[in-house]
């Protein structure tokens, strides 16, 4: 097997957020608390979780655009958390992201022409008729016309503004995109149009993706391998065949269970079970022992005392005392 | 059965700077009592305009019911006064909507909006309403009711907003409750919540539900009839296992095609194949012509549909395709 292009170890975020009164001590919130994964070329890994689950600043952080306070990342040989600021420069145009909602993350006054082309400029690719023709040639891989370069963002619908996205990402022939949500903010049916596309220029191009999303379907589809994420830590590790045939972590399970399916049917009197009570606990003050355990349905005595590692149980890793058989 | 809210060939136009466009043309439908209508179609369809115009909301200006009937419990209230309107809003029909945090009033305390609900609607004092808030909150599945009713909705999350105007809307024991995408802004877990208590609320109260949603997930668990929309029409009608199993419009195809296969039924080592795609977009409402309003994104599109609008005809259900027929 290949080496991974993206490898993160013991990956850690901490916010400051402020002190409990005038002379308290600093308050810090613990929001990625040791993450591990490998990403191989090619290769799409999906980040899983609930909004607060920490998915987003563990990919952020994994590029350096969220400052990690510990672990290492390395990405096609480099250690990127302690590359000098014009090597890491250098990188960026390896390393996208497509953001999640189309609205605000195209620049309201440029043309989409120059927001497509707004990387190459700024790494300094080519010439300005060569970056004007590659632009040309990016909006015919997304599905765009060449003759809508010079209309601003608002002209476009919001499945065309997440091409421009994508066509912005693009741009520079990166190896890895970081794609944050990106069909969330879709209608159904554009989101279809958006996924088939990601896959296709991934076969083209032989991009990787750090997929990050709270819809399993989404994720079915498109990712090759799964990390379900709660509080900031990864809580089960496993290719899609496994993840989806054996779910391990009573979390997995209910995620599952929440998602609606065409199989389940009001005619045939479904009902749910074992579904969770509430919402994420507050990440300011983690419990002792498993922070799933406040919610979980199969939660037993020891869960509250101690908290559970990651380790491989079948062909998954998984952070529990009592995993599903 | 007589339906508890019935629309007959209702037309709404809205004036635009395009001039007068047709939001909703010819739209009928029934919601009887105690069953789940769902209404499903992309955005711009005109499935919120459809709940608007059931609670008598259509913004006017710019907004004109134009042609046909509201019936609400067997009273025409299409052109009903304002007074008996806002008797019915918030008793007998009740809505909840999308964003609950825009929904509700960021200076008063949640006990206190939904207490302001039940003294519009009841003779009863203002200790009696405080009584019923907490009630209404542990109907809804907040924990500690007595502390949450003088939260402001800052102090809740998303999930628990959208319990409390689900405790808002069922506070006078309404007969329709009209739901506008009601977790979409929502994670999946507390969208199962809130899906789960809709079907416990029902069960409990009778109360009719409308469920406007873009996802055939949600019309399969939640919904007994279900009308697909496009562009401002209903294109296809009927029971909702009828249309999730035998499908015939294209568009309707195209939205239950659309969505991931998720579970162990999909979990087989290969790639799963490309998802089928409904491509473009739905057309701007003044840019339609006397075709099939979907013929632009249709694969089976013909001289025919883009002539010539195709009307609903019942099959074994009613739908609204030229070839309909041959689908089936």
């Amino acid at each position: 097997m290949s080496d991974p292009l993206l490898s993160v170890r013991n990956l850690q975020v901490s916010f400051d957020v402020g002190r409990k009164g005038l002379f308290g001590k600093p308050q810090q919130l613990r929001a990625v608390r040791g993450v591990d994964f490998d990403l191989m070329p090619g290769r799409t890994l999906g980040l899983v979780g609930e909004s607060g689950s920490g998915k987003t600043t563990t990919a952020m952080a994994a590029i350096r655009l969220t400052a990690a306070t510990g672990g290492a990342v390395q990405f096609d040989g480099h250690d990127l958390l302690s590359l000098p600021e014009g090597e890491m420069r250098k990188q960026r145009k390896h390393l996208q992201v497509i953001f999640q909602d189309p609205y605000s993350s195209l620049n309201p006054r440029d043309r989409v022409g120059a927001v497509v082309r707004e990387p190459l400029d700024l790494m300094d690719v080519g010439d300005p008729a060569g970056r004007e023709a590659r632009v040309r040639d990016l909006f015919g891989l997304v599905g765009l016309r060449p003759d809508q370069m010079s209309l601003f963002p608002h002209q476009f619908s919001g499945g065309q503004r997440q091409r421009i996205s994508i066509a912005r990402a693009l741009a520079t022939n990166p190896r890895l995109i970081v794609c944050d949500e990106p069909v969330s903010a879709l209608d159904v049916a554009i989101q279809a149009q958006i996924l088939n596309l990601l896959r296709r220029l991934q076969d083209e191009f032989g991009l990787s993706y750090l997929f990050i999303s709270h819809d399993l379907g989404v994720v079915q589809f498109i990712c090759d391998d799964i990390a379900v994420m709660y509080l900031g830590e990864i809580v089960e590790y496993a290719d899609r065949p496994t993840l989806f045939s054996k779910p391990r972590h009573p979390y997995t399970a209910v995620l599952l269970e929440a998602a609606p399916s065409l199989k389940r049917r009001k005619s045939s009197g479904y009902q749910r079970e074992g579904m969770v009570k509430g919402d994420l606990p507050s990440p300011m003050n983690l419990p002792k022992g498993c922070a799933f355990a406040s919610r979980c349905p199969v939660v037993q005595d020891r869960c509250r005392a101690q908290a559970p590692a990651l380790r491989e149980v079948g062909d998954s890793r998984v952070a529990c005392h009592f995993p599903l058989s | 059965m007589t339906p508890l809210m019935s629309l007959r060939d209702l037309k709404v136009e809205f004036d635009t700077r395009h001039g007068r466009v047709t939001a909703l043309s010819g739209v009928s439908l029934d919601v009887r009592p105690g069953e789940t209508l769902g209404i499903v179609g992309e955005s711009g369809c005109g499935k919120s305009i459809t709940a608007l115009a059931m609670m008598g909301l259509v913004p006017n200006p710019p907004g004109h019911v134009t042609q046909g009937v509201i019936e609400f419990n067997g009273e025409d209230i299409t052109h009903a006064p304002a007074r008996r309107l806002q008797q019915l809003r918030g008793g007998d029909i009740a809505m909840i909507f999308q964003e609950p945090m825009t929904s509700l009033n960021p200076v008063f305390t949640v006990g206190d909006q939904i207490s302001e609900a039940i003294l519009l609607h009841q003779d009863i004092s203002k200790a009696e309403a405080a009584q019923q808030v907490i009630d209404l909150l542990d109907t809804v599945g907040i924990p500690e009711p007595e502390a949450r009713a003088k939260s402001y909705p800052h102090q809740l999350s998303g999930g628990m907003r959208q319990r409390v105007m689900i405790a808002m809307a069922i506070s006078c024991r309404p007969k329709l409750l009209i739901a506008d995408e009601p977790t979409t802004a929502l994670d999946v877990t507390v969208q199962a919540q809130i899906f789960d208590l809709m079907r416990e609320i029902q069960a409990k109260f009778g109360v009719a539900i409308v469920l406007i949603t873009h996802d055939m997930g949600a019309i399969a668990e939640m919904t007994d009839r279900v009308a697909v929309m496009y562009a401002g029409r209903i294109i296809e009608q009927g029971r909702s296992d009828e249309i999730l199993d035998n499908p015939m419009h294209p568009y309707t195809r195209g939205l239950i095609g659309c969505i991931p296969v998720l579970g162990r039924e999909a979990a087989s080592t290969d790639r799963l194949p490309p998802l089928a795609e409904i491509p473009g977009v739905v057309p701007p409402l003044h840019l339609l012509g006397d075709g099939c309003a979907f013929a632009e994104r249709c694969a089976l599109a013909d001289a025919n549909c883009r002539a010539q609008r195709p009307l609903l005809v019942v099959k074994s259900h009613p739908v609204a395709c030229h070839h309909a027929g041959v689908l089936a």
